[in-house]
């Protein structure tokens, strides 16, 4: 199989009031090139610092990362690593540098010295591929979380990284503005074969991903397809995960002495269960 | 009895002409003591707009908001004093810490009130208990909590002032799903203790479907539906038409009404649709 970043026993540990923690605690995976992979966990559970782990922005304290084969710990290739593995934020607001749009989506390949023509057209296609062209002479504190989060991305497209690494993107947006940048991670994963990994809580956000890890003290404590991974409603609460409404339902009427299959995911697939177990009893 | 009432708000933002654009307009609408209301809407409907006249932060540009029946901008001079009957916790709240201790934070708001010494140390304690901030937390600088934590102690500061009305914009916004319950229930107990009145700007149709008694929808600046949570979530259409939608569990049942089966319209949460569906299943049975 081929993969673009490879983890083996990685461990990340820091000092806090003097006692040592341990935010990643002996972790080993691999993604492969081209998938679409979720992390799920809540505040706290060491996703995040995992996420620094895979571009290079944190080194582990003990164990290795390979991104393309090679270890995020040297020094000599450590720009190479940051520009194959992009990282966004949480945060748009923090990540916009400029005062019009496609000046702020040039900023990373002006810094790689590129001819002005290539990077005309790589701002060009990076704006394109996140849907916000129309917009590339507004300026972006006038646009939408939404909006903002998808120049942030381009900005990273525009340097042409083979995976994307994003931690929380919709967790400050509004419903309209999460799935604009769910469908864009779609898009850009189908259309143009980046490699993704979307760190977040929603669970809704994991639906249509090739795969699920879940965290919880620094610690995979699963690693599946999201049919399999929702279908344990009852671990996903323990680790202060909650599971879709559609789920939820169905979980819960399961437990009232229905006979119902509760691997679907979406509204339609979860009222046909609902309906075909009606019509057997 | 109203606590309080919004008459014809209108807030106009733009000095230039070409610029002027109504932000809120021509809102009326009343809430009783004790009543929970969530008001919902998309990004950029008005919602904070709204909220942020109900304790005088934004004056209106016309209309009137009464506060137990007084008019608030009667005497411009005394706004200040509406503040501790009608707190506001903003979005990400715990932007706004400041002191050195989580005691010290907790007790600004109260202090300022007036309450001194054992009076205000009682307060801080006792909102400490209704929110679940522990003790040994008093004595910590805020900035050594988790995000969770700082939001907590931060709306805490805003309690500790027993505001009759309580006004959250999105406090739910940014935190995992534990976070987020751990909100609502705060909210919940906040409100069993003391009976206050509620307002709550959500984008969680999931949340508000259990936690208000009232909705309140906005969009582009007006006011389009005051009703019962029930009321407003039979409109799914209209709340579609807005960008907004109905908890999920109200879609499944939509597409079990198409596919021909007798549930009825009113279902709105987990706890109900189970409590119709098992109805429905021995129903069939007997039949």
């Amino acid at each position: 199989m081929d993969n673009i970043i490879e983890v083996r026993n990685a461990v990340y540990e820091y000092v806090d009031e003097d006692v040592v923690k341990r935010a990643v605690d002996n972790v080993s995976f691999s993604i492969e090139r081209g998938s679409f992979t979720v992390i799920l966990g809540h505040n706290g559970s060491g996703k995040s610092t995992l996420a620094k782990l895979l571009n290079g922005l944190l080194k582990p304290t003990d164990g290795d990362i390979f991104v393309d084969g090679i270890n995020t710990k040297d020094e000599e290739t450590e720009i190479e690593v940051k520009r194959k593995v992009g990282m966004v934020f949480q945060n748009p607001d923090n990540q916009l540098v400029a005062s019009v749009v496609e000046e702020d989506v040039a900023f990373g390949p002006e810094n790689l010295g590129l001819h002005p023509s290539v990077i005309r057209k790589r701002v060009d296609d990076a704006l394109n591929s996140v849907g916000m062209y129309e917009y590339r002479e507004s300026t972006p504190h006038r646009l939408s979380g939404g909006q903002k989060q998808r120049i942030a991305i381009a900005g990273i497209i525009a340097m042409e990284p083979s995976c994307l690494i994003l931690d929380e993107p919709t967790a400050m947006l509004d419903p309209k503005g999460r799935k604009e940048i769910v469908s864009t991670l779609r898009k850009l994963n189908k259309e143009k074969g980046i490699t993704v990994v979307l760190i977040t809580h929603y669970m809704e956000e994991a639906e249509k991903a090739d795969r699920v890890m879940v965290m919880n003290d620094g610690v995979i404590i699963d690693d599946n397809t999201p049919k399999e991974i929702f279908k344990k409603v009852e671990v996903l609460k323990s680790v202060g995960l909650s599971v879709p409404q559609t789920t939820e339902l169905l979980y819960a009427l399961k437990q009232n002495g229905f006979n119902i299959s509760t691997d679907v995911l979406s509204v339609e697939e979860t009222a046909n269960a609902i309906a075909y177990c009606l019509e057997e009893e | 009895m109203a606590i309080l009432e919004v008459q014809n708000l209108t807030y106009t933002y733009g000095s230039d002409a070409i610029f002027i654009k109504d932000a809120v307009s021509d809102v009326s609408f009343s809430i009783d003591e004790g009543e929970i209301v969530g008001i919902i809407g998309h990004t950029g409907s008005g919602k904070s707009t709204l909220v942020q006249h109900l304790n005088g932060l934004l004056k209106p540009t016309n209309g009137k908001i009464f506060i137990e029946d007084n008019n608030i901008w009667d005497n411009p001079k005394e706004i200040r004093k509406i503040r501790s009957k009608v707190g506001l916790v903003f979005q990400y709240p715990e932007y706004q810490l400041f002191e050195e201790t989580v005691f010290s934070d907790i007790a600004f708001g109260p202090k300022n009130m007036g309450l001194q010494g054992e009076e205000l140390e009682k307060r801080v304690i006792e909102t400490c208990e209704i929110i679940g901030v522990k003790q040994e937390y008093l004595q910590k600088s805020p900035f050594d909590l988790s995000g969770g934590e700082k939001r907590r102690v931060a709306i805490a500061g805003v309690m500790a002032m027993r505001p009759k009305i309580i006004v959250f914009d999105e406090p739910t916004a940014g935190l995992d799903p534990k976070g987020r319950q751990d909100i609502m229930e705060i909210i919940y107990n906040y409100r069993k203790a003391t009976n206050a009145t509620v307002i709550i700007i959500s984008h969680s149709m999931e949340d508000m479907a259990i936690l208000a008694d009232k909705l309140l929808v906005m969009n582009m600046g007006s006011l389009v539906m005051f009703d019962t949570t029930e009321n407003v979530f039979k409109n799914g259409d209209k709340l579609r038409e807005m960008g907004l939608n109905v908890p999920i569990v109200t879609r499944i049942f939509d597409v079990l009404k198409q596919k021909g089966l007798n549930v009825p319209d009113d279902v709105f949460t987990v706890e109900r649709a189970v409590e119709v569906l098992k109805k429905l299943k021995d129903g069939e049975r007997n039949a």
